[in-house]
């Protein structure tokens, strides 16, 4: 290596299965256009995999990326994504699988931006990576096996400091909803577990001992410095308290920002450690604002949280740590907690279809009941790696119980599977349905029909309504469902809704939505950031209008740059900030700041945000050219009549309210239609067909995939130019930023 | 309730020259002295076995000006601090170099079978370095590469080490490193800026004291038997 590589590693690693060769290439071509991560993953998906693969194929493959501020030093930077074919979503199109844990700052470590997984190993196998070292090392072992004692028994045999990524039976078995999980609880979805499970890959271990080269260490030091003590909030940014403190000017109750006086990891080690009233500019008390334990669980789990903790170098700690002696003797494993789904799948998804009674009070708060039936879901799925679609799973099961479907289809095995011990206070049961639904057995165990998603379970069942029931919250008929969507700013949550292959894990929006900020305050820094009338208060939404496109866009182009920087989309952009001292307003110039001070390359937030509109609209495009139309021919460019169609009920819940008036977040349908259409035309796509115009793919620097789409017929037409459809975010804020040290060098 | 103060490093025993020198900064002494002193039963066997550091001279006993203290229940596991040290200290960040360990106890603590780390008791071991007045470190150092600075913290001299890893070998805990792309040993110098990134104040940089006595737990009394060892995935299946 004759130049040194900041950022990022420099090099992928390449497992072909089917021929046992491991090699490495340079991905210097890539770091500009594709930044690293989700953009890395998609254009080496677009590349290699061609349309009309399915997911078991062989010819499939599983990308795991990176980004260049991956393990470098910047806060919230240890997340990674894969891109590999959808298993549970119509046509099986390419999708992402983020992670947290600890998986993707090891592979960056050990001198690798990416890992490429392609064709299939005659027998089960594990891939190990230490440092430049990469073997393809037998599984057999450790086939049938839970993620739980498959990470163990890897770790005892290549290192207590390795990280693994296993799969459990969930993606042995082939269900398409399995997931890869690492460092007991980290999950990358969408089906990634069943892709590596039909290339026989159980695992891929890593152990990094290397440096993520910076250009300007100080820098990054003092911009994480500022940003801690002063831009970033709790999780998902929360930026004002969950109760009233003396020193907070607001607070709210839905906030994440759930520390206060009196409120304990109460079995921690050495005795109780109180969460207190951690404040802005305090950056040693920051881990102690998100206590996660009780805002999931319910009070009941304050005497069961050892403490807190996360994704590499992450300073918001919002994974609980909690211990539960029930829990233990039900399932062998004694650490538990998590931050999303699975730490309130019951209480969150279930309850309010069954309405089991004992779990809540009368007040509405959980009781330790409702701790239990958590926790005891959240054990098995993630030992037997089964993954959720976003909760699907969990209002599918309750759903085909309360209305008859599980009886009528599963005949005796219905009695198995202990509705009546659930409903009676006892959620063992659970333990059961999950495993039978993780065999993928549909013939013996046609439960599992559910692991499939709702786009087949409902076919088989005849019951293809739900997806018209607002209670299902599936928003697109291609199989996934709500990921913060018209309950988040109406047509801004909406739209974002459709433009990938799965959920869209999303969370610009939403954070600034559940912020704790009051509307008015919100209002004004909309208007700053995304144009006047671009925030609406809950369930009181105008029409829409160019600043509402303007805030939707600018929320898919942040997810999609955080997901190939890799920064956590679940706290960043720092949109808000908890400092009264700078009016509450964030900092957007922060990710271009860190890319600058990490890879010496000077960019601005403008330019990063292209590279995001890139990678968008290459998996646009991978779509189009794998979509099949409504004769089920390959190859179709009608994403407005095909894929981005949203569900029914967004438009006939609440009978009773005209949509776009106060108390409702129902859409209108002749106001969505213009929706869709000002979205396409500010991503220069096709506005009449939602699909990429040689125009926007030229200006995107994307000319081949242009003359791909032109030679199958799939190109749009016109498309707004790119200096005509782009604002300038750059400074934007910089009035209240004066402390950026950033800013003056 | 009360609050925590729990404390790890359990003592060894290793510092028992402290009533002896008292005072602050370094001597310098001869090899022979070190000798003489052994013979006495004043310093400890290894210090005797290493005499001949930095040309004949050996730099102990010096006390050093600031220490580590860890609360491990307060620990939540960013590992932060690992690469807050090296973007300081080696200008990159490489958590495999950092003067302070959390990522290799993170999954299941000190060893496999220890009751602790994120499967098991939820709590793993902040390594740091003790700071000791007789840096077997710096003593055993067959090249002379570990210096006593103004301060009386021991620091690795890049030009001299030659990475072999005899330190590594010689402190009771293990604190050093051998940098795997440098090929040089590191060594923590109590610049602090760990404790200044700790998001839990899990770390604390205090005016020297003797932290080998501090107690603490660092792994279970009674750990849990290894899953591993127990059964195939969640309850073995056999469960409901």
């Amino acid at each position: 290596m004759a130049d040194i590589s900041y950022g990022w590693a420099g090099y992928i690693a390449r497992v072909n299965l089917s021929t046992g060769s491991i090699t490495e290439e340079s991905d210097a071509e890539l770091q500009k256009d594709y930044i690293g991560g989700m953009g890395f993953a998609n254009k080496i998906m677009y590349d290699e995999v061609p349309a009309g693969t399915d997911w078991m194929d062989e010819e499939n493959k599983a990308v795991l990326a990176v980004g260049p501020l991956t393990g470098a030093g910047v806060p919230l930077a240890g997340r990674s994504t894969w891109a590999t074919l959808s298993t549970f979503t119509t046509d099986h199109l390419v999708v992402d699988c983020h992670c947290g844990g600890q998986l993707g700052a090891k592979l960056k470590f050990s001198g690798h931006d990416g890992l490429i997984i392609e064709g299939k190993a005659p027998k089960p196998v594990y891939i190990n990576i230490d440092d430049d070292k990469i073997t393809i090392e037998d599984a057999s072992a450790l086939w049938g096996k839970g993620t739980r004692e498959t990470t163990e028994a890897l770790c005892k045999k290549h290192g207590l400091d390795c990280c693994v990524a296993a799969i459990g039976p969930a993606g042995e078995n082939l269900l398409p909803y399995a997931c890869v999980i690492n460092s007991r609880s980290h999950s990358a979805g969408a089906g990634l577990g069943a892709v590596l499970g039909s290339k026989n890959v159980k695992a891929v271990v890593v152990r990094g001992t290397k440096a993520v080269n910076v250009a300007d260490p100080q820098m990054v030091a003092d911009l994480s410095d500022y940003m801690i003590a002063q831009v970033l909030g709790s999780n998902n940014n929360h930026v004002v308290p969950s109760t009233q403190q003396s020193w907070a000017e607001y607070y709210d109750k839905g906030s994440r920002w759930t520390a206060r006086k009196g409120l304990y990891w109460a079995a921690a080690e050495g005795g109780p450690i109180e969460t207190g009233e951690p404040k802005p500019f305090e950056p040693n008390t920051m881990g102690y604002r998100c206590m996660k334990a009780t805002k999931d669980l319910g009070p009941e789990a304050e005497k069961y949280t050892v403490k807190m903790a996360g994704c590499h170098g992450c300073p918001v700690r919002c994974y609980a740590q909690v211990k539960h002696p029930t829990v233990l003797e039900k399932t062998g494993y004694e650490s538990m907690g998590n931050t999303c789904v699975p730490n309130f799948p019951f209480s969150s998804y279930m309850q309010s279809m069954m309405k089991v009674p004992g779990t809540a009070a009368e007040d509405g708060k959980l009781t330790e009941q409702a701790v239990v039936y958590n926790l005891l879901i959240q054990a098995t799925v993630d030992d037997l790696g089964l993954w959720c679609n976003y909760a699907q799973l969990y209002r599918d099961i309750a759903h085909t119980y309360v209305d008859g479907i599980l009886e009528r289809e599963l005949g005796d095995q219905f009695a198995e599977y202990g509705f009546d011990q659930i409903m009676a206070g006892d959620g063992t049961p659970f333990i059961k349905i999950l495993t039978d639904i993780a065999s993928n057995d549909t013939k013996n165990k046609p439960i599992s029909w559910i692991g499939h998603g709702p786009e087949v379970w409902t076919k088989q069942w005849n019951d293809e309504g739900w997806f018209d029931d607002n209670r299902s919250q599936l928003i697109n008929y291609r199989g996934w469902p709500v990921h913060h969507s018209i309950e988040c700013f109406g047509q801004v949550g909406g739209l974002y809704n459709m433009l990938f292959n799965r959920d869209d894990m999303i969370h610009s929006a939403v954070n600034f939505q559940g912020c704790g900020l009051p509307i008015e305050l919100k209002q004004e820094m909309g208007k700053e950031m995304w144009g006047e009338g671009s925030v609406d208060p809950d369930k009181n939404y105008t029409p829409i209008n160019e600043a509402k496109v303007e805030f939707a866009w600018w929320s898919v182009i942040t997810d999609v740059l955080h997901d190939s920087l890799t920064l956590c989309n679940w706290v960043w952009p720092m949109a808000m900030a908890p400092a009264k001292e700078r009016s509450y307003r964030g900092d957007l110039d922060l990710e271009a700041q860190f890319y600058t001070a990490v890879t010496g390359h000077k960019v601005t937030i403008d330019e990063l945000y292209k590279a995001a509109e890139r990678i968008m609209t290459l998996q646009r495009a991978a779509t189009v050219r794998g979509m099949r139309d409504k004769d089920g021919k390959v190859g179709c460019n009608d994403m407005r009549g095909v894929h981005d169609v949203i569900t029914e009920w967004v438009f006939t819940k609440d009978p009773d309210i005209e949509a776009l008036t106060p108390g409702t977040d129902k859409m209108d349908r002749e106001d969505w239609k213009k929706s869709l259409t000002l979205l396409y035309k500010r991503f220069g796509w096709d506005e009449k067909l939602g699909c990429p115009t040689r125009r926007c793919l030229e200006d995107l620097n994307l000319k081949d995939v242009a003359d791909d789409l032109d030679k199958l017929g799939l190109l749009g037409k016109d498309g707004a130019g790119y200096d005509d459809r782009t604002r300038t975010y750059d400074r934007i804020l910089e009035k209240y930023c004066g402390d950026n040290p950033a800013l003056d060098a | 309730m009360k609050e925590n103060t729990a404390l790890e490093h359990v003592g060894s025993g290793a510092d028992h020259l402290d009533p002896f020198f008292t005072r602050r900064g370094f001597v310098k002494v001869s090899g022979a002295f070190v000798a003489s002193m052994a013979a006495l039963g004043l310093l400890p066997e290894t210090a005797a076995a290493a005499p001949a550091n930095s040309k004949g001279k050996v730099d102990f006993y010096a006390t050093p000006s600031h220490v580590l203290k860890v609360n491990r229940a307060r620990c939540t596991g960013c590992q932060r601090c690992e690469m807050s040290c090296t973007l300081k200290n080696d200008g990159a960040s490489q958590p495999a170099a950092a003067r302070i360990h959390v990522n290799d106890g993170f999954y299941y603590g000190s060893e496999l079978g220890s009751g602790d780390g994120i499967f098991y008791s939820m709590e793993w071991n902040v390594r740091t370095c003790h700071m000791c007045k007789t840096a077997l470190c710096q003593t055993a150092c067959p090249y002379g590469a570990i210096r006593t600075e103004e301060n009386g913290v021991r620091d690795v001299d890049p030009e001299k080490c030659v990475g072999c890893g005899t330190c590594v070998a010689a402190c009771p805990w293990h604190m050093p490193v051998v940098n795997t792309v440098t090929g040089k040993s590191t060594k923590c110098i109590a610049c602090g800026r760990c404790a200044d990134q700790c998001p839990n104040g899990a770390i604390e940089l205090v005016k020297w004291e003797n932290v080998n006595h501090s107690s603490g737990p660092t792994r279970q009394e009674n750990p849990l038997p290894l899953v591993s060892e127990q059964q195939d995935f969640i309850a073995g299946g056999k469960l409901a």
